[in-house]
């Protein structure tokens, strides 16, 4: 039996949560994004697009193209709210789903066609879920990941496509071929250069050809382009590491600031550490310069989770890394090398008490929410704290390039 | 220089020493056995700096002398001889010859005067152990004691000396292990971190034996005197840390269970436990003691309920199933005795019987912080 594969987008995710905060923005000329110098469009109404914008656009080039436009800073965990919303949802009503991004599902529905049909069935999870969020989504029903994705962005927006099995290579040809995903501009710009823009000219090249100009990923494309690649669905995510990171409005050598930053960004990623039970065996740091130049350095650790170790650690590291003297864009935090386990106490490090307030701040923090409780040293720096557990399977929430 | 000497006799010897001698030497000198010949009086010795253990031999000869000789090459070809006299004469040429019933052998060899001077120890202090209580008192504490580089004291066995016992103590700051003999007296108070190398080898030598060892120490090193071998060692510089202060002194909560039992519970479980951090949780309710462990990342589960004497309140505290299965195993008491407070504090776990008259063992262990 072929397979059935559901891919499901949220169209212009953040800009429809907006809209349901407020509804006077409905019909309106959006963007959502970095406010700042260095903002960038996180996301866009389809008003807006007319006027050539796009996701991914400084936040300044966007507004001189359209100046209508209402800008929002946007606010990650109302929308992390309203996509577990949606992922209760399908949650509820498919038998495997990946959640592949805040604004993104894969859905299994192989063999449950065995009544009305994989597409009604879809089609009525469909309006289930704009009937219950109130948000717009678009599907795209067909045999595998990749033509599914295509499908819907086809079907967008608000909208729904379905592929018959067999037909997958006659829908893919007459499409560009930046809509194959992987085609990013690199790529785009080498195909065009070889004279191939429609994807049916991939159809009908040999597969070595592919392999010999872009290797590996040759083939991908290759296979993709033929509606053939047929990656498995991944319906937990295992998180790696934890990461942070912050990109200043204006490159800055304010070293209070700086360490304030690195030492909130610590201890919220330790807290987050904690609250999944888990441990980390390394900690790295990232600085980046204005010149762009990037640096890191990283300690292995025994596998730990408190406080006092992993801060300590983490300023000792930024003191070693941080020697140019230059402005600084960005500084990042990372701990990785996770494993499931809990503090391991020291019998001449760790006091009693010590444990016990440690205790009770995470206690607090997870009744009131993380920034209720902080260090003194912590204070002040711009909300660092995460949202919502990141061990819960989803993939880390990303406000799509807020700065650039 | 010239000698006779029986070959296992010489091996046995050798052996013993070779255990000194480093994979890899920085000085290629301490590669080899240091041979001093006084008449019918052989001295072997072998050092890595900071230890040096000799053994004094008899052997048949009327000459004098010292030579520095392969240790990997004299010990590898004497393990291949039966029983039998072999005849070593030093030539001028710089080789050892030796002789035995089926051949000669020739190994190039230094001078005795390029090899390092053992330590001699200004004014001592003295007491006399026991050896077999020595090696216990070592193999009871040594496991406990710490790998880590940044605090080299915890990495070696702390003897603490007193008019009115001795007292051993071993820690890597999350598990402990104390171990004092009151029947066994110092004429005066004395402190000293010893490493783990040297104990080792004294663990090894001693286990069973009858004889006396003198222990003579300072401020910077100690030597051990025992049948015809001497072994001296540097100490670990520094302060040890309080560890007396860390031992609660309330225990309200108190587990008795047999030992076997509780230990391959342990074992048994945490195998199901996760494979870097083999942490376990134990839950005392009433008379029953519930051992659980998971290991998430592949749905591996599991639980053992365990019949127990309990007096307290009931409690759940977790612990890395690695030190509690190290510290039931180096016990040999038929029960043991686990005293506890809080889910965060530390855990000691006491042998009931089968510790001789005046032993005192008490084992620590730091539990992890469990969010409840």
């Amino acid at each position: 039996m072929k397979q059935q594969i559901l891919h499901l987008d949220l169209d212009t995710f953040f800009v429809s949560c907006e809209r349901l905060i407020d509804s006077r923005l409905q019909k309106r000329p959006l963007l959502v994004g970095g406010t700042g110098d260095r903002g960038v469009v996180a996301a866009c109404s389809y008003e807006t697009r007319r006027f050539g914008v796009h996701s991914g656009m400084a936040m300044k080039l966007a507004r001189r193209l359209c100046p209508e436009a209402v800008v929002i800073r946007g606010n990650a965990s109302v929308y992390t709210k309203y996509s577990s919303q949606v992922t209760d949802i399908i949650k509820e009503k498919v038998p495997v789903f990946e959640k592949a991004s805040v604004d993104e599902f894969y859905a299994d529905l192989t063999g449950m066609d065995k009544f009305f049909g994989t597409y009604k069935y879809a089609s009525e999870l469909r309006s289930t879920i704009i009937r219950e969020t109130g948000l717009p989504i678009s599907f795209g029903l067909s045999a595998n990941k990749i033509v599914s994705k295509v499908a819907t962005g086809e079907a967008k927006p608000n909208n729904q496509l379905r592929i018959d099995e067999g037909f997958e290579k006659s829908f893919l040809a007459p499409l560009s071929i930046k809509k194959i995903p992987s085609v990013g501009d690199k790529t785009y710009q080498i195909l065009r250069n070889l004279g191939i823009d429609k994807v049916s000219v991939v159809q009908q090249m040999p597969l070595e050809m592919m392999i010999s100009v872009l290797g590996q990923n040759g083939k991908t494309i290759w296979m993709r382009a033929n509606g053939l690649d047929n990656p498995p669905l991944i319906p937990f995510y295992d998180r790696k590491s934890l990461s942070t990171e912050r990109t200043f409005g204006k490159d800055t050598i304010d070293m209070l600031r700086l360490k304030t930053t690195i030492f909130a960004m610590a201890e919220s990623l330790a807290y987050s550490l904690r609250s999944g039970d888990r441990l980390a065996g390394c900690i790295s740091i990232k600085i980046r310069y204005s010149d762009f130049n990037t640096y890191t350095k990283q300690v292995k650790i025994p596998y730990t989770s408190a406080d006092h170790v992993i801060i300590p650690k983490v300023m000792e590291l930024f003191d070693k890394l941080y020697e140019r003297r230059l402005l600084i864009r960005l500084v990042g935090v990372k701990l990785s090398d996770l494993v499931t386990g809990n503090y391991q106490i020291n019998m001449f490090d760790d006091t009693e008490e010590m444990l016990s307030l440690y205790n009770a701040m995470d206690t607090i923090r997870n009744r009131y929410g993380e920034l209720s409780i902080q260090k003194a040293a912590a204070m002040g720096a711009k909300t660092i704290g995460r949202f919502s557990n990141p061990f819960n399977g989803e993939p880390p929430i990303l406000l799509a390039h807020r700065n650039q | 220089m010239k000698f006779i000497v029986s070959s296992t006799y010489l091996l046995k010897q050798l052996q013993v020493l070779g255990g000194v001698i480093n994979s890899s030497n920085t000085l290629p000198i301490l590669d080899n056995f240091l041979f001093e010949l006084n008449q019918s009086k052989l001295t072997v010795s072998a050092s890595d700096l900071e230890t040096t253990m000799s053994s004094t031999l008899e052997v048949e000869s009327n000459s004098e002398g010292s030579v520095a000789i392969p240790a990997r090459l004299l010990l590898d070809t004497l393990k291949t001889f039966p029983e039998q006299p072999l005849t070593f004469v030093i030539e001028d040429n710089n080789t050892v010859e030796i002789s035995s019933n089926h051949g000669k052998y020739a190994l190039a060899y230094a001078s005795g005067k390029e090899f390092p001077k053992a330590v001699v120890l200004e004014d001592p202090s003295k007491t006399v152990v026991l050896g077999d209580v020595l090696a216990t008192a070592i193999s009871k504490t040594i496991f406990a004691a710490g790998n880590d580089d940044l605090r080299p004291v915890m990495s070696g066995v702390f003897f603490q000396f007193s008019t009115e016992g001795l007292t051993f103590v071993a820690t890597d700051a999350h598990k402990l292990v104390k171990y004092t003999r009151e029947d066994i007296k110092a004429s005066q108070v004395a402190e000293f971190i010893m490493p783990k190398k040297p104990l080792n080898l004294l663990k090894g030598i001693l286990a069973g034996s009858e004889e006396d060892v003198t222990i003579e120490y300072n401020d910077s090193n100690a030597k051990f005197i025992f049948e015809n071998s001497t072994l001296i060692c540097r100490l670990i510089d520094g302060k040890y840390p309080n560890y007396e202060a860390v031992i609660p002194k309330e225990n309200p909560n108190k587990l008795v269970i047999d030992r076997t039992q509780f230990s391959n519970s342990v074992r048994r479980v945490s195998i199901f436990s996760n494979k870097t951090t083999h942490q376990i949780r134990l839950k005392i309710a009433g008379a029953e003691l519930n051992i659980s462990a998971e290991d998430i990342d592949y749905s591996n589960k599991a639980e053992e309920r365990l019949t127990c004497d309990y007096q307290g309140d009931d409690m759940q505290i977790g612990f890395n199933s690695r030190f509690l299965t190290e510290m039931l195993n180096n016990l040999n008491s038929d029960e043991v005795q686990l005293e506890m407070s809080m889910p965060n504090r530390a855990g000691i776990l006491t042998p009931i019987d089968g510790l001789d008259d005046g032993e005192q063992i008490t084992m620590l262990v730091m539990p992890v912080m469990l969010n409840s």
